[in-house]
């Protein structure tokens, strides 16, 4: 009797106690367990994945405040343009490489090398060694002398001793033009010649193209004719040509910051009554500024032409705080 | 157990000696202890970090993180090992057995790195450790102001760099100072290609150049007469001057100089961060880390003084500017506790002296305080525990136990004596103590084997807690050592002379005199109306039941840190440029809310060690006016976060969310996402990883129950693709590396060494003109030099492409995987994880090789209670034994196990009331009750037994005993009770996470407490043992 009272009264205490700890500490468990999981990982302005936004509406004063421009969509003229290197010649056909006609010694020399000549102005006086008769070398045309190899008592003998007189008033520029860009080039195009630093520069039509490629170089070579009469270009400067290749006047264009890639597709933000969306447009022609729209866009609607970058993060906003491991 | 009393009052002077040493050493020990803010519950880890700049992340895992990896494998007491590789750097974090020592881990590491450094090839970083830090470690920050203008963010870098780093270095227990901002100086060789071309020059040639142009070299001695000259020659580059000179290559005797192909200036190296301030621009800032284990307030000390004397040799009006200290934080969360402790103290004290009636008795007991406290801080010492929010929260909480002991065993020998005047006062002592050692080493014991579940908490749980559980444990322990050999002896001093007065037991003090003319008739009437008394328990139990389903529940509260960061992440496509721009239209609408004084703001990762952030995040410090100058309304920190949030409105295109500094810095270190549920699909390749995980996210959103379900955003860096034909080059005989090289040089730049300045090192950095690569037209254009010397562009040799690639590859056991992360609402995670995996293996068909693993807290939960299934159990029986020995009578043991359900009534009550929720804390509340509601009782049932066997009725034991014990019954819940009022009241730093604790055990103790006086008695008739002849010892 009294063993078995024992035994109910063993069994309920058990009981209770077994009930009173496992829920004190079920509850612990499961908030220890949760421990650090506070406050900030409750999504407060987190959409589900799948459900996204599709337009973002924003203020004046936001647009400032984040410098995002609205622009209208509008015909306009894309210029492409390739930049291509060379260097400064001397135009072959005004170059003259006046030899003495006859073996003999030098008498005189009137000129030295960078004078200026007209045409038939005496450069030296030789004495012929046949005829022993004192002729002149006259210049075939107005020039500078560029070469001169003539001393006064020098015996002539060959027709290594000469003078170059070219005429520096116009010049050729050399443009090499890499393969890739050879079927850009044509003659004709306006290509605009720049020293290196960019200090001077001027324009000028490509009037000749090789019609081979040089083996070695693996480069055509386009000709530029320049107005040299400042004498800004030397024969043997390195220059930088920008040639205007193609040029399109489009109906529709935008700027080309606002195109932007979002889910895979090339899209506009466009303004709407609610706000930017984006819209897929398809893409022709670009430069580095401006882009033309083939589809998707009409004439007068209002884009964003900077900043888009904003709104598009906007709406893949959802998606930025997904597990950012360390 | 009577035998110790005799030794105790035999060797007294012995027993005084050794209190007194246990609280010198006591002391000693406190003054050694750490002192930290918040117990730290970072994970043993080791991390591996290596900068590569310019390498794609599919690069950085290929070369880099993969090799480490492998090598790490197989260490001993190694967990898991994640790794992260993002553009430029990358991060293999190995994590160990908690409780590995750090030292050691890192030796493990360091040896295996030496083998995975041969696995990398050359020039694409070298692994390093680290610092030796936990989460805990940053603890001062500052930037550099510059008063005067005068200075550019290079210079500034440069003196943060080279002057403060290496300062603050020297301060004892700084391990690492990391400098962000501002521009790394650097000599730049910024080559334009059209002079290359012009002089017929590489630009390997250039590099190369500068490398054979930028030496010292030694050439031993030379003797004369009888002195011994060094020969030395000098050609290392000093200034720019220097690296202008540098012929490159020479033509008829004509010096081509660097300066002709060239533009050579100072600039700043690519960087990965930026540091801005207060909307206005840029700053230059640093982080100083401390070192593993060392006392955060003492190192910050040092770390202050030392800033001060560094202002002062820093040029004029450039100073540091100091804008975040943990120290700030330490000493408020310590403030809280200690003032709690010290208001709990003097709360207790004057209880003593109400209910004992004199100061004698009341200094015996009070003595059990310090002794208590310093016995633990002995413990915490040999425990290696620092002093913090949790364990000095613990003795806060344990104030009023700590004097429980004390209080019966000295209530005992006062009452003894005022019933035996006459006696030998030692003897009374002895009698006295010898009546009541028994049960309070019971009680004592049973207190701390309730807290034994909080020791088996893993985890960032147990991190936290267990200090708690430790000090309360220690303290405990102490104040039984008191009680049974320091507290006879005292009393057998203090309190002998009271006696001469000769009072009669009939001249009580009048407060308990009082309480007991009231309390006699009530306990009465219960125990002559039993049915009363148990539609008393049964009542409070239904009110319970019926008010423990409206609490809410919540995680832990957070810790209150009182420094707000606001944390922006931006589209991971985001350049740096555009981050800063945005970052400072955030700092300048924070700027226009008035609590707020400042803002700095880190974007990106600066130099690595600390933060591996990328770009597009960016965490706001706000500095804050003090409190009292705040907007009226405000005066918590997350009102603040309110008002902020409302202010500071939204941003479009950037998430921001509040965190604090140590939180964030930890959650960091922790492992994983932090949600419930976390779904990892492992695999090779990453784009299948990306639309299967996609796919499997919606198979699980499909799931009853499913919340907030996220997959981890791996791609989304836009990346221009080089693909060097080989055909192309092929033709014209050029090697895949030429080409390659010069990609890097030219649009990334190549270190061509280094010049010094004293022992200043910055370094050449060559690279091409910002026009010729900027855009991706610009890099088609680059010239590549062919053996025949023919010059080819880039695009006539590669392929160019734009493509969007990962912004970061996280791998874990040697495999890259991809996290689905959800929460559970409404349902049983269990079910939940068993129907999504159901779900998932008939609906997502997975490629070879491709696995998923199901983690997450639920986990965590899950293994905690399988180790509760085990450890409650064996807890319970250990309690049910210990009260069972110290009864010898089941029927005992059941009636004061009854005391708990109605204490858990109370605690329940108690945070109904105030509006509490269910949570960490005052879970550990329970546990705290637990305890002390079955001390009531053990005290109470004891005597009864006692005035049994002295042949008393039952019901007449019930009503004497119930009356005579009223005093130390009441004093015990009293004194705990009142300890922890000033834990209720706080508001300072940290006490949001001991009020809920608080709160549950006041409320407890006033229920088990009435259970104890009232219900108890009545009760006891059914429990009684009934009398034998028992023979005593």
């Amino acid at each position: 009797m009294k063993n078995k009272s024992n035994w109910i009264y063993f069994s309920i205490g058990l009981a209770i106690g077994v009930i009173a700890v496992y829920i004190i500490l079920s509850m612990a468990t499961t908030d220890l367990a949760k421990i650090k999981i506070s406050n900030k990982a409750k999504p407060k302005n987190k959409l589900q994945v799948g459900i996204h936004k599709e337009v973002v509406p924003l203020t004046d004063k936001e647009l400032k405040e984040f410098g995002i421009k609205v622009k209208e969509v509008g015909p306009g003229t894309i210029q492409l343009h390739s930049e291509l290197t060379g260097e400064i010649i001397p135009d072959p056909t005004k170059v003259a490489r006046i030899i003495p006609r006859f073996a003999g010694i030098v008498r005189e020399v009137r000129k030295n090398i960078g004078d200026h000549l007209e045409k038939g102005e005496v450069i030296a006086v030789i004495e012929s060694n046949e005829s022993l008769v004192r002729y002149e070398v006259k210049s075939s045309i107005a020039g500078t002398i560029i070469k001169i190899h003539l001393t006064p008592g020098e015996v002539i003998v060959d027709d290594k001793h000469s003078v170059t007189v070219a005429d520096l008033s116009s010049v050729w520029a050399n443009l090499s033009i890499y393969q890739k860009d050879l079927l850009k080039i044509k003659v004709g195009q306006v290509s605009i010649i720049s020293t290196i630093d960019g200090s001077r520069f001027s324009k000028s039509n490509i009037f000749y193209i090789s019609p081979i490629v040089d083996e070695q170089t693996r480069t055509a070579t386009a000709r530029v004719k320049l107005n040299n009469s400042s004498g800004i270009w030397k024969p043997g400067m390195f220059i930088t040509a920008k040639v205007a290749t193609t040029r399109k006047t489009v109906s529709m264009v935008v700027n080309k910051n606002a195109i932007q890639i979002f889910k895979g597709q090339t899209v506009v933000f466009v303004k709407d009554k609610k706000g930017f969306r984006p819209q897929p447009v398809s893409v022709g022609f670009q430069n580095n500024k401006s882009v033309e729209i083939l589809d998707g866009l009409h004439q007068g609607q209002n884009y964003i032409s900077e900043g888009a970058f904003t709104i598009k993060a906007e709406l893949l906003k959802e998606s930025l705080g997904g597990g950012q491991e360390n | 157990m009577k035998k110790i009393i005799d030794f105790v009052l035999r060797n007294r002077l012995l027993i005084i000696i050794l209190g007194v040493f246990v609280i010198a050493v006591g002391y000693f020990s406190y003054k050694q202890l750490p002192i930290d803010a918040f117990p730290d519950v970072s994970p043993t880890l080791v991390r591996v970090f290596t900068t590569t700049e310019g390498l794609a992340p599919e690069d950085v895992e290929k070369y880099i993180s993969f090799p480490i990896e492998v090598s790490m494998n197989g260490l001993p007491k190694l967990r898991l090992i994640r790794s992260v590789s993002n553009f430029g750097l990358s991060v293999v974090n190995i994590y160990f057995e908690d409780g590995t020592d750090i030292y050691f881990a890192r030796q493990l590491v360091n040896e295996r790195l030496q083998e995975a450094r041969k696995q990398i090839p050359k020039g694409f970083g070298d692994p390093q450790m680290g610092p030796i830090s936990s989460g805990m470690g940053l603890v001062f920050f500052y930037y550099l102001e510059d008063d005067t203008g005068k200075y550019s963010l290079e210079e500034l870098r440069t003196i943060q760099d080279w002057l403060i780093k290496f300062q603050l270095q020297t301060v004892p227990g700084v391990t690492e100072v990391l400098g962000i901002g501002g521009w790394k100086k650097q000599f730049h060789v910024i080559v334009d290609p059209n002079a290359l071309l012009r002089y017929n020059v590489t630009v390997n040639d250039i590099v190369n150049k500068i490398r054979d142009n930028n030496l010292n070299v030694g050439a031993s001695y030379i003797e004369k007469d009888a002195e011994e000259f060094l020969v030395r020659s000098i050609g290392l580059a000093t200034k720019l001057e220097d690296l202008k000179n540098i012929i490159i290559k020479s033509k008829d005797g004509i010096p081509v100089y660097l300066s002709q192909l060239a533009d050579i200036k100072i600039g700043g190296a690519i960087r990965r961060g930026v540091e801005t301030h207060n909307g206005i621009g840029e700053v230059v800032a640093g982080m100083v880390i401390k070192l593993f284990g060392t006392n955060s307030s003492t190192v910050i000390g040092k770390v202050e003084k030392k800033v001060a004397q560094i202002n002062k040799i820093l040029p004029n009006g450039v100073k540091i500017v100091p804008y975040y200290e943990q120290k700030a934080l330490v000493e408020a969360a310590i403030k809280t506790v200690s003032d709690a402790l010290l208001q709990g103290i003097i709360l207790v004290i004057i209880i003593l002296i109400l209910f004992m009636g004199s100061l004698r008795p009341s200094i015996v007991v009070a003595l059990s305080i310090p002794f208590s406290i310093m016995f633990a801080f002995i413990g915490m010492q040999y425990f290696g525990i620092s002093v913090n929010l949790m364990s000095f929260g613990g003795l806060a909480i344990a104030i009023g136990m700590m004097v429980d002991a004390s209080v019966v065993l000295v209530e005992n020998v006062d009452r003894v004596k005022r019933e035996s005047p006459h006696e030998p006062f030692i003897h009374v002592v002895s009698r006295a103590s010898k009546e009541v050692v028994k049960p309070i080493i019971f009680a004592i014991i049973i207190i701390i084997t309730v807290f034994i579940p909080l020791f088996t908490l893993q985890g960032v749980g147990g991190k936290t807690f267990k200090p708690l559980a430790y000090t309360i444990t220690l303290a405990m322990l102490g104040s039984l050592v008191f009680a049974i050999l320091i507290a006879p002896v005292v009393s057998s001093f203090l309190m002998n002379n009271t006696s001469k007065k000769g009072k009669s037991k009939h001249q009580d003090i009048w407060i308990v005199r009082t309480l007991q003319k009231l309390y006699e008739p009530v306990v009465t009437y219960f125990v002559k109306r039993r049915a009363v008394a148990i539609g008393l328990a049964v009542g409070m139990l239904v009110i319970g039941a019926l008010i423990f389903p409206q609490l809410g529940s919540e995680y832990t509260p957070t810790l209150q840190e009182g420094t707000l960061v606001l944390r922006l992440q931006m589209a991971p496509s985001i350049s740096l440029t555009e981050s800063t721009r945005l970052t400072s239209i955030a700092e300048k609408r924070l700027m226009k809310i008035p609590e707020v004084t400042g803002v700095v703001t880190r974007i990106g990762r600066g130099e690595v060690g600390a933060d591996i952030d990328p770009i597009n995040s960016a965490e706001m410090y706000i500095l804050l006016k003090p409190k009292d100058k705040w907007r009226k309304g405000i005066t918590t920190q997350g009102d603040l976060e309110r008002i902020i949030r409302k202010d500071f409105g939204e941003m479009p295109g950037i998430l921001t969310n509040f965190t604090q500094p140590i939180e964030m810095t930890v959650d960091q270190l922790l492992e994983g996402v932090r949600a419930e549920l976390v779904i990892k699909l492992f695999g090779e390749d990453l784009d299948k990883l990306k639309s299967k995980a996609d796919e499997i996210a919606v198979v699980i959103r499909k799931i009853k129950g499913a919340a907030d379900i996220q997959v981890n955003q791996v791609s989304g860096k836009p990346q221009l693709k080089i693909v060097v034909n080989r055909h192309s080059i092929a033709r014209y005989g050029v090697n895949l590396e030429d080409v390659q090289k010069v990609i890097r040089t030219a649009v990334g730049g190549e270190v061509a060494g280094q010049i010094f300045e004293g022992i200043r090192r910055f370094d050449i950095l060559v690279r091409f003109k910002p026009d010729f690569r900027e855009t991706p037209e610009a890099i088609k254009k680059i010239l590549i030099e062919t053996p025949s010397g023919v010059k080819v562009p880039l695009s006539q040799l590669a392929t160019f492409e734009e493509i969007v690639g990962p912004r970061q590859i996280t791998r874990e056991q040697n495999q890259r995987f991809i996290t689905i992360q959800s929460n559970v609402i409404g349902r049983d995670i269990g079910s939940f994880v068993a129907e999504g995996q159901r779900a998932i293996d008939a609906q997502v068909k997975l490629p070879p090789g491709y696995f998923v693993t199901w983690g997450g807290q639920f986990r965590l939960q899950q293994e905690a209670n399988k180790r509760f299934a085990i450890v409650i159990p064996v807890t319970l029986l250990l309690v049910f034994l210990l009260l069972f020995f110290s009864f010898n009578s089941l029927k005992n043991s059941v009636l004061i196990l009854l005391n708990i359900p109605l204490a858990l009534v109370g605690g329940v009550v108690g945070l109904w009331l105030t509006g509490q929720n269910l949570s960490v804390p005052s879970s550990v509340g329970f546990i705290a009750l637990f305890g002390i509601a079955l001390e009531n009782g053990m005290v109470l049932l004891t005597y009864f037994n006692q005035l049994l066997r002295e042949g008393l009725s039952i019901d007449e034991a019930s009503i004497k005993g119930a009356k005579l014990r009223l005093r130390p019954v009441l004093m015990t819940a009293v004194t705990t009770a009142l300890g922890l009022i000033p834990l209720l009241i706080a508001t300072g730093t940290g006490s949001e996470v001991q009020r809920p604790l608080a709160t549950v055990v006041v409320g407890g103790l006033v229920t088990s407490t009435i259970l104890t006086l009232l219900v108890l008695p009545a009760l006891y008739k059914w429990f009684a043992i009934y009398v034998e002849k028992e023979i005593e010892e």
